[in-house]
């Protein structure tokens, strides 16, 4: 596929073009620091610095809270989902390699969640990659990195006065078809970006290691050792990109069931209507964090469930670090 | 503090001399900007200790999760004394098996705004004296840290740590030049319109993610089973919208009335950067007020809203 070129100074009117017949779905400024939401001019736009949303995207496909139906006079109704076709630009590729992720969860052909599935039909992701990595990111070392591509309709790599598309799928190809050709030198300038992007110091984890590791230490104390300050809050699950659980609930006041996210963390989420609680502490809960990213995803998809963005490390607010607990836990390092 | 030494000898000492089995504190966080909080069961570590103004968590919340008979040594700066007293007072914490660790404390710092502040991803941080040293790369930058001490500690109004076993260091007083720095975000709350407060209200909330990192940080928020995540019956909205969000702030707040310790631990938890201590001080204002009750100053007297009395003069009228 054929990369292309959006001048900086035609990038606004590319953009504008979309509005049409998509919404699109941008990083922006916000009281909390970057953050997804739809936007109606593409100056509101903010992709300088190397800074991703603290909220993750994955809420484009997987709100929050949704409604799942509605019964009214003995019928259920399904809410009209995401009726006009979607961009989610910007995206970063962890981001888009979580969405890669999901889709085994909830886009299988022969178990397929509804919900996710029509948003994500209708959905084309454009990430930009990383120039330089965030803070806390360790997407190298996990499977993917800052020009990854996993999940992508199209990767975008910054140059001086230009971007540089990459077409990923034939839909992300169709929709640029009509923007000038990238030339040799483009194309060289991006690649030398891309190779500059990952930090030197960093060793791809070995997952099967690890994974047979967090096995070996399924019984053993060690847990009670790495959660001993953690709070059992929602912060590095709800921000994480590839946690998904959910709790459903009937609001009978008004007829409906709704979704809502949920996570392992709390105290609650695992307790049992006769009070019985299979994860009576933090150390049985935030072993089943650990374990589902580092073993049970590689058991199940033979990849990590921890795409390396770091929000978990950044915003946990007792600074638990999730490289600092698979080291201590294995002594195998991640990173 | 300038010689943080002599507390870890103390905490060497009562690990030693079993006076406590395990001493909760501070550690070097892993990234900049950030520590960790610590339990420590064998002298050796007490080396480990520290505190400076990354230290954001109240100590005190720690306390809920470990049995009440165990010996625990904690290090204090006023607010954990004062959340160690209120816990005392409403029975969660035995105060003889605690040893508290008075430490003075110069103001916590808020580190999103340091980030914010700085010109670039920050990759070491220290402060020294009245100034915050930056290192992003090679680059150096300094900032004054008066200009970054969150809006909780620029109010306090209590800097003595309260019936600890032992205090070490001065207290010394913050010189805040408080002319200078823009008003915080509760004195500007407290001086607008009812609506314009209520936009603001609105605002904030409506970040809100749930993830109740606030509650889970609040040395206060203890009950084993907390109102939003009741289900029968059900006492708030589920969802992340308007209803579910605010009607958590508000009743989170109620349930803090006169029992906030005013430390602005749960604000510092906050992945979404939402303010929530205007809505308790305002409470404990009005505690203050109508009932001259304050927490932390009285070692008996009861929160007043989680009093009861048989012998209460007033009725109940519903
Ligand atoms: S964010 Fe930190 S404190 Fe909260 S549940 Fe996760 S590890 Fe525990
Ligand atoms: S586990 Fe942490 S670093 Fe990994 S993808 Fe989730 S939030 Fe990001
Ligand atoms: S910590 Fe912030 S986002 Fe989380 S529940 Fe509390 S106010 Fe809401
Ligand atoms: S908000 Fe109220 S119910 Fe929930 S833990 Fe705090 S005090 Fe308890």
């Amino acid at each position: 596929m054929m990369p292309k070129l959006i001048k900086k100074i035609e990038f606004d009117k590319t953009i504008s073009k979309w509005f049409k017949s998509y919404d699109v779905i941008a990083p922006v400024s916000s009281k909390e620091g970057i953050h997804f939401k739809r936007i109606k001019d593409p100056k509101e736009i903010k992709l300088d610095g190397n800074q991703n949303s603290i909220y993750p995207p994955k809420n484009v496909f997987l709100p929050q809270s949704e409604v799942l139906f509605t019964v009214k006079n003995d019928n259920y109704e399904m809410p009209d989902q995401a009726p006009r076709k979607r961009i989610v630009f910007g995206m970063r590729p962890c981001d888009a390699r979580a969405v890669w992720l999901l889709d085994t969860i909830f886009n299988k052909a022969d178990d397929l969640d509804l919900y996710w599935g029509k948003r994500r039909e209708k959905a084309l992701i454009i990430s930009v990659g990383c120039a330089s990595m965030c803070s806390n990111g360790f997407c190298d070392t996990v499977g993917s990195g800052p020009f990854g591509k996993d999940g992508s309709d199209i990767l975008i790599t910054e140059l001086d006065d230009a971007y540089f598309v990459d077409p990923l799928t034939s839909a992300g190809e169709a929709l640029i078809k009509s923007l000038p050709e990238a030339d040799d030198t483009q194309g060289k300038n991006a690649k030398l970006i891309q190779k500059g992007s990952v930090i030197k110091e960093h060793q791809a984890a070995d997952l099967p290691r690890i994974r047979e590791k967090l096995y070996e230490a399924f019984n053993t104390s060690i847990w009670k050792d790495v959660s001993e300050s953690c709070l059992g809050c929602g912060v590095c699950t709800y921000l994480c990109p590839t946690c998904f659980c959910f709790d459903i609930v009937d609001e009978i006041d008004r007829s409906e069931r709704v979704r809502n996210w949920d996570t392992c963390m709390f105290r609650v989420y695992s307790a049992e209507a006769s009070g019985h609680n299979p994860r009576p502490t933090k150390a049985e809960r935030t072993r089943q964090r650990i374990m589902h990213k580092f073993a049970y995803w590689v058991d199940n998809e033979a990849a990590s469930g921890c795409t390396g963005c770091g929000r978990c490390i950044s915003q946990c607010p007792v600074n638990l670090d999730i490289r600092e607990m698979v080291q201590e836990i294995t002594s195998l390092k991640i990173q | 503090m300038d010689d943080f030494s002599q507390v870890r000898k103390e905490a060497a000492r009562i690990l030693s001399e079993k006076i406590v089995d395990m001493v909760i504190g501070f550690k070097q966080g892993t990234i900049p900007l950030k520590s960790q909080p610590m339990f420590i069961t064998s002298q050796e570590d007490t080396d480990k200790l520290i505190l400076d103004g990354f230290c954001q968590n109240n100590l005190a919340v720690f306390l809920h999760d470990q049995p009440k008979d165990k010996r625990i040594g904690i290090i204090c700066r006023a607010c954990e004394s004062r959340a160690v007293r209120a816990l005392v007072i409403e029975h969660q914490v035995n105060r003889e098996n605690l040893y508290l660790i008075g430490v003075p404390c110069m103001g916590i710092l808020d580190w999103k705004k340091i980030q914010d502040a700085a010109d670039g991803p920050v990759t070491n941080a220290q402060e020294s004296g009245d100034q915050i040293l930056l290192e992003i790369g090679d680059k150096k930058q300094v900032l004054i840290r008066n200009e970054f001490i969150v809006d909780s500690c620029r109010g306090c109004g209590h800097r003595e740590p309260i019936d600890v076993d032992i205090q070490i260091g001065e207290i010394s007083p913050i010189e805040m030049n408080a002319d200078n720095l823009p008003q915080t975000w509760g004195e500007s709350f407290k001086s607008k319109s009812a609506d314009e407060r209520f936009q603001l209200f609105t605002e904030e909330t409506e970040r809100c993610i749930r993830c109740y990192a606030c509650r889970e940080a609040c040395p206060m928020c203890y009950c084993t089973e907390c109102f939003v995540d009741h289900i029968a019956p059900r006492w708030s909205e589920s969802m992340v919208t308007p209803g579910g969000t605010q009607a958590w702030h508000i009743i989170r707040a109620f349930h803090q009335t006169g029992r906030c310790v005013e430390c602005g631990a749960c604000e510092r938890a906050c992945p979404m950067d939402i303010k929530m201590v205007y809505l308790t001080d305002k409470l404990n204002d009005d505690m203050k007020k109508e009932y001259g009750f304050e927490v932390g100053e009285n070692e008996e007297k009861q929160p007043p809203f989680a009093t009861i009395t048989l012998d209460d003069k007033n009725r109940f009228k519903y």
